[in-house]
């Protein structure tokens, strides 16, 4: 079921839920290298691990392992699924 | 027919896909390492001699690779229009064939001919994945080989499709995006027929939407029309989509190969979590992840050194000898003396290179093939977060521990102009192997090995202050981590040799020069008896603000050569190893301090000048010694207390 308040941060995300990326709101470099990794809106993601003391978040993206700061995966906004 | 045939392929692809593998394969020995016209981004040629071929390979700069930036995706696609090859090779992890596609499809908008290289394909079964690259190749028009670059399987074949290529040119297949986008493209590649530019008129279309600088630039000059054209389209883009035009192509290439690894892959869901996954769980686990690096990093140290101690005793009666043997056919005449000079600086560089920061290297090489390097950089963002950095300096620090001439270059890696200098100044803070052996050798020995630890503390606690100071100093947007995570695979021990040769050959060609020669300078110095005038002129420093003996100053010039140095010339001067009977614990341990960060070598300070300019070198230099005399006489004030 999916809530129409159900988007939230990526941070905000707990190890092992799966959402969908609604929108990136990083910098236009950083958006454009999570974009070229496959992080785009509609996109799939899982957060597989939250590192200690609030530092970066790794995710699954289309089968691949990707690592993103925290200051940035803050602003990665998803639909939890 | 005697006529030479040439062939012109480049290697291009993403990070972690093996592809300098497929580069050392090919090319063996026959390999050239040099820059790109103007730019501090390496550049590696090789040669191949095959089936009647000279084949000329160059290995483009690697994207989300270890060596990073804007700039070499520019040289990429740059040399790939400007120069033509025969073939582009793309080499592609077949274990995350979905995001190495997306760069595939940037390469096929070059309409560049393009041999796909399907990698590990080995891992890719392991972890379940298959791919049928029959249906890949047809679906991209593009040959497709599935390779184990590790092994050197399917590897010749890469040559062979690249000659049938060059032989028989095949028809170039344009992918069509969504229906609007194309009309978009459509409307501007019609505008830009009649232009001279030498990339293809698509192309620069899509660029022109993507809004790529450069591309935005070269149409202006051209025809500025053009431009009020695309605007227009952008925003009509932007309207549909809701979002910026250049997420909308990257957008639509994500789904053009989402939707194509659909149809050629397959994956195995119900796979036991592999050993692989376990791994990665626990390298990278809140708590235990900690443990984990602390203890491997912590038995790498303490490896290298033990080893190394032992290595470089066995150096020492041999190089004795030698300089008795010296002594005894050459002489002792000003210019024979300045001649050891000379041989004594290659034989320390040796003496340092081999026991230390070869097994060094090796180690540190071994932990970054098999995939651990990048698990320290994901713990340790957040820390370095904090000095105005990200997790991949950690990979330059560490580089540091061996050396800090291939530590400062290996800064690189960073993405902006100011991160590169932050991490560059802060490796210089990094103890190298040189300044461990005064550690060990002088603290560790004599006064115990807790307070050879204890410094270790003090310097990344001073590593980290200086940090967060520079990063307040130098303003600048911090850039984040975006970092692909590598599966952990079994190191290849040529790789690792190779990396291993690549940065002690940094230490060898950059560093051994400036040793030797300014080694042979200081010597004249010495021999010509300005040393004494000298260390009385340091002596309001040495012996009233740090409380050491006068010939330290002494001392403290030959260390800018090589920090080393300082002890073996401390037991000449003092005329015993024995440093307990000459030295008290609080001198020594004031005079490791002083030795640790008062100024980079020579060496270093020659790679901080060349990547940075000669002010920003002297200006870290001038700081760290003024620092470094500063911290040491407080610490001898506190040692005042303890002993």
């Amino acid at each position: 079921m999916v809530s129409e308040n159900s988007n939230m941060s990526l941070t905000d995300m707990k190890e092992g839920q799966t959402g969908i990326i609604v929108s990136v709101a990083g910098g236009k470099g950083a958006t454009k290298r999570l974009a070229d990794l496959g992080l785009s809106p509609g996109t799939e993601i899982k957060v597989i691990r939250k590192a200690l003391f609030s530092g970066p978040v790794k995710v699954l993206v289309r089968g691949s392992r990707i690592v993103i700061g925290r200051g940035l995966a803050l602003k990665i906004i998803v639909a939890l699924k | 027919m005697t006529e030479e045939k040439k062939l012109n392929i480049v290697l291009a692809g993403q990070g972690n896909t093996g592809k300098s593998t497929v580069f050392n394969f090919l090319t063996g020995l026959h390999q050239h390492i040099g820059n790109w016209a103007g730019k501090t981004i390496e550049k590696s040629e090789g040669t191949l001699f095959y089936k009647g071929y000279t084949v000329d390979v160059l290995d483009l700069p690697g994207i989300y690779s270890l060596t990073t930036y804007s700039v070499e995706e520019v040289i990429s696609r740059e040399y790939i229009i400007n120069q033509k090859p025969d073939c582009v090779i793309n080499i592609v992890d077949a274990t995350n064939l979905e995001r190495n596609l997306i760069f595939t499809f940037q390469l096929l908008e070059l309409e560049c001919p393009v041999i796909l290289v399907l990698n590990m394909v080995d891992l890719a079964k392991k972890k379940g994945i298959r791919i049928d690259s029959k249906k890949l190749q047809d679906i991209l028009n593009v040959h497709v080989i599935p390779t184990i670059a590790s092994r050197g399987a399917g590897l010749t074949s890469i040559i062979d499709k690249a000659i049938e290529l060059k032989e028989k040119k095949g028809q170039h297949k344009v992918h069509h995006y969504g229906k609007e986008i194309e009309n978009c493209i459509k409307q501007l590649s019609a505008l830009l027929e009649d232009i001279d530019i030498s990339y293809p008129a698509r192309w620069i279309a899509i660029k022109l939407l993507e809004k790529d600088k450069d591309i935005i630039k070269l149409v202006q000059k051209k025809k500025p029309e053009i431009l009020e054209k695309t605007k227009q389209l952008q925003d009509y883009l932007e309207d549909i989509h809701g979002h910026d035009s250049s997420l909308v192509i990257a957008d639509e290439r994500s789904h053009l190969t989402c939707r194509i690894t659909r149809e050629t892959e397959t994956i195995d869901a119900n796979r036991k979590a592999s050993l692989n996954d376990r791994l990665s769980a626990i390298t990278t686990d809140r708590f235990l992840g900690y443990i984990v690096m602390v203890l491997i990093l912590g038995g790498m140290f303490l490896t290298v050194f033990m080893m190394g101690d032992l290595l470089s005793g066995l150096f020492d009666p041999l190089f004795i000898s030698w300089h008795n043997w010296w002594n005894d056919t050459v002489g002792t005449t000003f210019i024979a003396s300045l001649g050891w000079a000379a041989v004594e600086s290659v034989l320390a560089l040796v003496q340092i290179a081999l026991p230390y920061i070869l097994p060094f290297y090796i180690i540190l090489y071994i932990l970054e093939d098999w995939g651990y390097i990048a698990r320290i950089s994901f713990l340790m963002d957040n820390l370095m977060h904090k000095m105005g950095i990200h997790g991949k300096a950690c990979i330059s620090f560490i580089i540091g521990l061996g050396c800090n001439v291939p530590g400062c270059l290996s800064c690189r890696i960073m993405e902006s102009k100011r991160e590169r200098f932050i991490t560059a100044v802060l490796v210089t803070l990094v103890p190298c192997s040189a300044v461990s052996v005064i550690v060990f050798g002088l603290v560790g020995k004599y006064v115990g090995l807790l307070w050879a630890f204890g410094l270790y503390l003090f310097a990344l606690l001073l590593i980290f202050l200086v940090g967060k100071i520079l990063s307040r100093l130098l303003l600048g947007e911090p850039v984040e981590l975006i970092m692909a995570m590598p599966d952990y695979k079994t190191p290849q021990i040529k790789t690792v040799l190779y990396q291993t040769w690549d940065a002690l050959k940094e230490f060898v060609y950059i560093a051994a020069p400036i040793v030797v020669i300014s080694g042979v300078a200081i010597h004249g110095i010495d021999l010509a008896g300005w040393m004494p005038f000298i260390s009385s002129i340091l002596k309001p420093v040495t012996v009233n603000w740090l409380g050491l003996p006068a010939v330290t100053g002494i001392l403290l010039i030959f260390g800018i050569l090589r920090k080393e140095l300082i002890l073996v010339m401390l037991a000449a001067y003092l005329g015993t190893t024995h440093f307990s009977d000459v030295l008290s614990p609080q001198q020594m341990i004031t005079f490791a301090v002083v030795s640790m960060f008062y100024v980079p070598c020579i060496a270093t300070i020659s790679v901080l000048w060349k990547e940075y300019g000669w002010k920003k070198a002297l200006i870290v230099c001038v700081l760290e010694i003024l620092f470094a005399i500063l911290l040491a006489g407080i610490v001898n004030r506190i040692l005042n207390f303890v002993f």
